[in-house]
């Protein structure tokens, strides 16, 4: 599903260059969960950004889904975001003029791909129900992220990208939230790639790794 | 150390540490501006533009103000009384020394000549005797100040010449002009005195050699005493019994006569800086808001909502006095490029004449200054109160903001109705220039106020009758919702400009139809001579049979209602005068055309400005007792500045033995050689080329004046809409820099590029149409308040309003190619940063 070769990220800062990615390798099987654990600045969301195509690697390479990240041009990029990936991020970035049902079934409209017993079954698996004619702003945290949850995986994206999704809820419910998504990508056959800062977290899913020095290193796993 | 200075060095202290924390809470605020340089553009191109128009005709009003000040005392058409012949025949110069011997200081000497050039050019030559003008006149004048009368008065002398009249003659400065005579005129300087208007001045004496002349065409005299107006009666008639002095009957006000013009244009330039505030009220809000972190952060790190404030107002204070000072330079830069078609204005409409040198007193600057502050003070008051008003706690909270505005345009709505309101009630008891565009104001804000609301109605409208599965369609009704917020002081603006261009065009267009209309009508001879030395029995009294019909009219100017009237004699029987049209006529007109001698027909201005109605009385002043009319009709006179009385021409020729010929109208027959015969007739009977004109030169030529007169309305409007454009490009700017990481956002979910222009651009095509669809109601209104009151209370004409879509249609490819290219640019930058913020997706919006 998703394989990094000798990828290196170097970014030009007022005190010089940082190298943050220093010939990475990685590779995450179809329908695998990987939990990627590191330090503030290691370079956990810059790695996240080049296997979404939103930042370009200074060298090395991605395959993803099948494609090689050189042969990938912007409007590529964009349809292959669109149609086979997702992200999920700290903040839940709903659109604050849609609804909740609206907000949720944005990029699966978006891709044509809205099914409407999964979106059915997503809202009820994600405790929705009753909630989804209103606007975002009268949702608690967590009710938002489950809605950017049940929003990134109703297109049945073959890769979910997600950034402490959980980084701004409490512990209880940031452990309900992450049980739920767990379940619901392994349903849907998806494949997960978390960056999180617990590790008791990493332990719900299948493989962890460290970013440490620009290098990635599996710490356990099957 | 004395206990009683400890605490005055402590609160110095404290002093200082505030005015230290006030300076890095500044310093803070203001690394916004360096990081977002486009946006301080944009606040100072609104404060820049906003300020310019309206600094610009500050400077040009107060110029016209000046200059009729200075014209009052100068040159003596502004004079009180006139020393004249009886018999025309001049003054010698030896009366007017005597005159002078005896203690007449304020009398001076005019020689006043028509001039033939070499090229057959007329021109008209004025001289007086600079030395013996009251000295605050002369002193007035940089030529004179700078000793340029040496020039003037010894040889070889120098003759004066306007810069358009040079330009005319093509005449260089320093080279001597030719008359047809064979003399030449002394070595022209390119300088032009206070209503000198479009003639040559020379010094009297050079002029009296030059031309060889030895009479004084008349003398004029300044500000008299009753006592002193007999006194100098009894010395003329002893001196001269020939002489008389006659009172000035066509002494005008110009301040007065004028003052609904400059009002006007006080009134088109505040509404173009009401435009500018807005834009300055939406950058400062921008400001605010894309600052809203840094204030909370600044709160929540112990500084007080005071200070906060101060730092604010202390920023603003500082990018209101930069902006305006740019906005003031700008501002000069334009009354100079506008004073042209002003002073064309002015001279059309009264016969004033403008210097084209600016004259720019320093108290007018800071006026200009000081108004623009006020006003910015006030844009300001409202974001400020409303963050002060905040909590902590609010101001992270995004999504609240735009469920307010709701709220917000309903306010709005709510203030629109009580401006409404306000303008019907003051509209009832309107009686003043300054009362009618306050109704206008109130009008023009009545309709800002109602179309956020509108525009909302609108979108909501749309969004309820879509089906579900027109899902984008949806979406970018709701986005356009929740924007509005942001983007309704730019649509605002626009309605303005909008509607005041749609407005004057429709008066411009309808004054235009109606003069044009008139004209033919009025100028219903094919012919029109006006020449002081055709003998006009000789030419009628044989003429060819290229003649059909003649008009010849008489007239003279009495003082009626301290204001000069015209009084003109027509023929009761040509067929122009039969076709007359009445613009309002009693059962007794018929009389008038019968010859009745007691009724008389008034123009407009008359029946507005002097207040008379039909079946009235006038008394005219008729050599020492008045004689009195009752007024039958009004007739449309426009253009003329002053009150004018139809009586027939044996009548006038009756009354008065001081009427002169006001021209004669000569129908010519079809005949393919008449007008050359005409011509050959007229010159044999004294006429001299340039005093007959044919009748679509008249058309053309009148026409011409009347487009430059309205040139300077059309530049103004032009202005006002680009600073509205500027406040649209502003706006859409500034909000899709906020809105980039929101952007990206969507751009990490799949929408594409097209997709992104459907959500983001419907609701700004709806916004711009109904926009467009508010200001043709809104204008047409203006339109009707302008011809029907504002027009009558200024001029004293009335025309029909005649409504025209072209205006509008104009207007609205006009706003599709201005909204158009704002948000093009727009768009490109969203599309050159969009990559940037897809990088930073994820993170804390900054
Ligand atoms: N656009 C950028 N320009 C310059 N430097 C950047 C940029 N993005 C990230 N960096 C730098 O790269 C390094 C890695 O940043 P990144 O955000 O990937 O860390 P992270 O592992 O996600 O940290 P955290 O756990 O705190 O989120 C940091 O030193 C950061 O300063
Ligand atoms: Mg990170």
């Amino acid at each position: 599903m998703l394989r990094l070769n000798q990828v290196v990220k170097q970014f030009a800062q007022p005190d010089g260059d940082v190298t943050v990615l220093n010939g990475a390798n990685f590779h995450l099987p179809v329908g695998r969960s990987a939990a990627l654990l590191g330090e503030s600045g290691s370079g956990k969301s810059t790695l996240l950004h080049l296997i979404a195509g939103l930042d370009t690697p200074d060298s090395g390479d991605l395959t993803i889904d099948g494609r090689s990240s050189l042969t990938l041009h912007t409007n590529d990029w964009n349809r292959l975001r669109r149609d086979r990936l997702s992200l999920i991020f700290q903040q839940y970035h709903l659109v604050p003029t849609l609804t909740v049902l609206d907000n949720l079934q944005l990029q699966a409209r978006l891709s044509h791909r809205l099914d409407t017993a999964f979106r059915d079954h997503l809202i009820d698996r994600l405790g929705l129900d009753g909630l989804t004619r209103r606007l975002p702003h009268q949702l608690s945290g967590g009710q938002q992220q489950r809605v950017a949850i049940a929003r990134a995986l109703l297109h049945r994206p073959a890769l979910v990208l997600a950034d402490e999704p959980t980084g701004n809820l409490d512990e209880d419910t940031s452990e309900r939230v992450m049980g739920v998504l767990v379940d619901l990508v392994r349903e849907t056959g998806s494949s997960l790639l978390m960056v999180t800062h617990s590790a008791h977290m990493a332990g719900f899913l299948d493989e962890q790794w460290r970013l440490q020095h620009g290098q990635l290193r599996r710490l356990s796993g099957a | 150390m004395a206990p009683a200075t400890w605490p005055v060095t402590s609160a110095v202290r404290r002093v200082k540490a505030g005015f230290a924390r006030l300076l890095r809470v500044l310093l803070t605020l203001l690394s916004h501006y360096r990081r977002h340089p486009l946006q301080t553009m944009f606040l100072l191109t609104g404060l820049v533009t906003g300020v310019a128009l309206w600094s610009a005709v500050q400077v040009i009003n107060a110029h016209a103000r000046a200059s009729y000040a200075e014209a009052d005392q100068v040159l003596g058409a502004q004079a009180s009384h006139w020393v004249r012949a009886r018999q025309g025949q001049g003054i010698s110069v030896d009366d007017y020394v005597q005159l002078r011997r005896q203690g007449w200081r304020s009398v001076y000497p005019i020689l006043e000549q028509r001039l033939t050039t070499a090229e057959q050019g007329v021109i008209s030559l004025i001289a007086t005797d600079l030395l013996v003008l009251p000295a605050d006149a002369a002193t007035g004048d940089s030529g004179l100040a700078e000793g340029g009368w040496l020039q003037l008065a010894t040889p070889p002398f120098e003759v004066w010449l306007p810069e358009t009249l040079a330009q005319q003659l093509g005449v260089e400065s320093g080279e001597r002009l030719q008359l047809s005579s064979g003399r030449e005129l002394p070595p022209a300087r390119l300088f032009s005195r206070e209503q000198q208007g479009l003639r040559a001045f020379m010094d009297i004496g050079a002029a009296l050699t030059v031309l060889d002349q030895s009479r004084l065409s008349y003398l004029v005299v300044a500000e008299l005493t009753v006592e002193d107006e007999a006194r100098l009666n009894a010395d003329l008639a002893e001196l001269n019994p020939d002489l008389a002095l006659v009172a000035n009957q066509q002494r005008l006000d110009l301040n007065e006569l004028t003052q609904s013009l400059h009002t006007q244009l006080s009134a088109m330039s505040l509404l173009s800086f009401a435009v500018g505030l807005f834009i300055v009220f939406n950058a400062v809000r921008f400001a605010l808001t894309s600052r809203r972190h840094t204030l909370t952060t600044l709160r929540e790190l112990g500084v007080s909502q005071r200070l906060l404030l101060a730092a604010i107002a202390l920023e603003t204070l500082v990018m209101s006095l930069v902006g305006t000072a740019g906005g003031l330079a700008l501002g000069y830069g334009l009354s100079l490029l506008l004073l042209p078609s002003v002073a064309a204005t002015l001279q059309n409409l009264y016969g004033a004449v403008l210097d084209h040198n600016l004259l720019l007193q320093p108290q007018t600057l800071i006026q200009a200054w000081l108004l623009t502050l006020a006003g910015l003070l006030l844009a300001l008051a409202w974001p400020l109160w409303r963050l002060a008003r905040q909590s902590i706690q609010s101001q992270r909270d995004e999504p609240a903001d735009w469920q307010q505005d709701a709220r917000a345009r309903r306010r709005l709505l709510g203030f629109s109705m009580i401006l409404a309101v306000l303008a019907v009630l003051l509209y009832f008891r309107l009686n003043s220039i300054v009362m009618g565009f306050t109704v206008l104001a109130l009008i023009l804000f009545a309709g800002a106020g109602l179309l956020p609301w509108s525009v909302a109605l609108v979108l909501q409208g749309i969004q309820r009758v879509l089906p579900a599965s027109a899902w984008r369609l949806n979406w970018a009704c709701g986005d356009g919702l929740a924007q509005l917020g942001t983007l309704r002081t730019a649509l605002m603006a626009l309605l303005l400009a909008l509607t005041a261009n749609f407005g004057v065009d429709s008066l411009v267009d309808s004054f235009r139809t109606s003069l044009s209309d008139w004209l033919q009508q009025r100028l219903a001879a094919d012919l029109f001579v006006q020449s002081d030395t055709l003998d006009i029995d000789a030419l009628l009294a044989e003429p060819g049979d290229w003649l059909v019909e003649s008009h010849r009219r008489n007239g003279l100017t009495v003082r009626w209602q301290d204001r000069p009237t015209q009084i003109r004699g027509l023929n009761t029987e040509t067929s122009d005068t039969r076709a007359l049209p009445l613009a309002a006529e009693s059962d007794r007109a018929s009389d008038w055309f019968d010859g009745a001698p007691d009724v008389i027909f008034a123009n407009e201005q008359a029946r507005y400005l002097a207040g008379i109605e039909l079946g009235d009385r006038v008394q005219l002043p008729v050599e020492g007792q008045t004689v009195s009319f009752e007024v039958v009709g009004f007739y449309h006179d426009y253009g003329n500045p002053t009150y004018q009385f139809y009586l027939p021409h044996e009548r006038v020729e009756a009354l008065w033995s001081t009427a002169g010929e006001q021209g004669l109208g000569l129908w010519l027959s079809d005949d393919a050689d008449a007008l050359a015969r005409a011509e050959a007739a007229l010159t044999r009977a004294g006429a001299r080329p340039g005093d007959w004109t044919r009748r679509d030169d008249v058309l053309a030529i009148s026409l011409r004046v009347f487009d430059r007169t309205f040139a300077m309305t059309a530049a103004i409007n032009a202005l006002t809409f680009t600073v509205a454009g500027i406040a649209l490009l502003a706006s859409l700017l500034a909000i899709h820099q906020q809105r980039l990481p929101s952007y990206a956002h969507w751009r990490s979910m799949g929408v594409s590029g097209p997709e992104w222009l459907l959500i983001v651009g419907l609701p700004l095509g709806i916004g711009l149409l109904v926009t467009w669809l508010l200001s043709i109601p809104l204008g047409t209104l203006l339109a009707g308040l302008l011809i029907y009151d504002l027009n009558v209370l200024s001029f004293g004409w009335t025309m029909p309003l005649i409504w025209r879509f072209e205006p509008a249609l104009t207007l609205f490819w006009l706003t599709l190619a201005v909204a158009g290219f704002t948000f093009a640019i727009s768009a490109l930058q969203v599309r050159l940063r969009l990559p940037q913020a897809l990088k930073h997706l994820g993170e804390d919006a900054a």
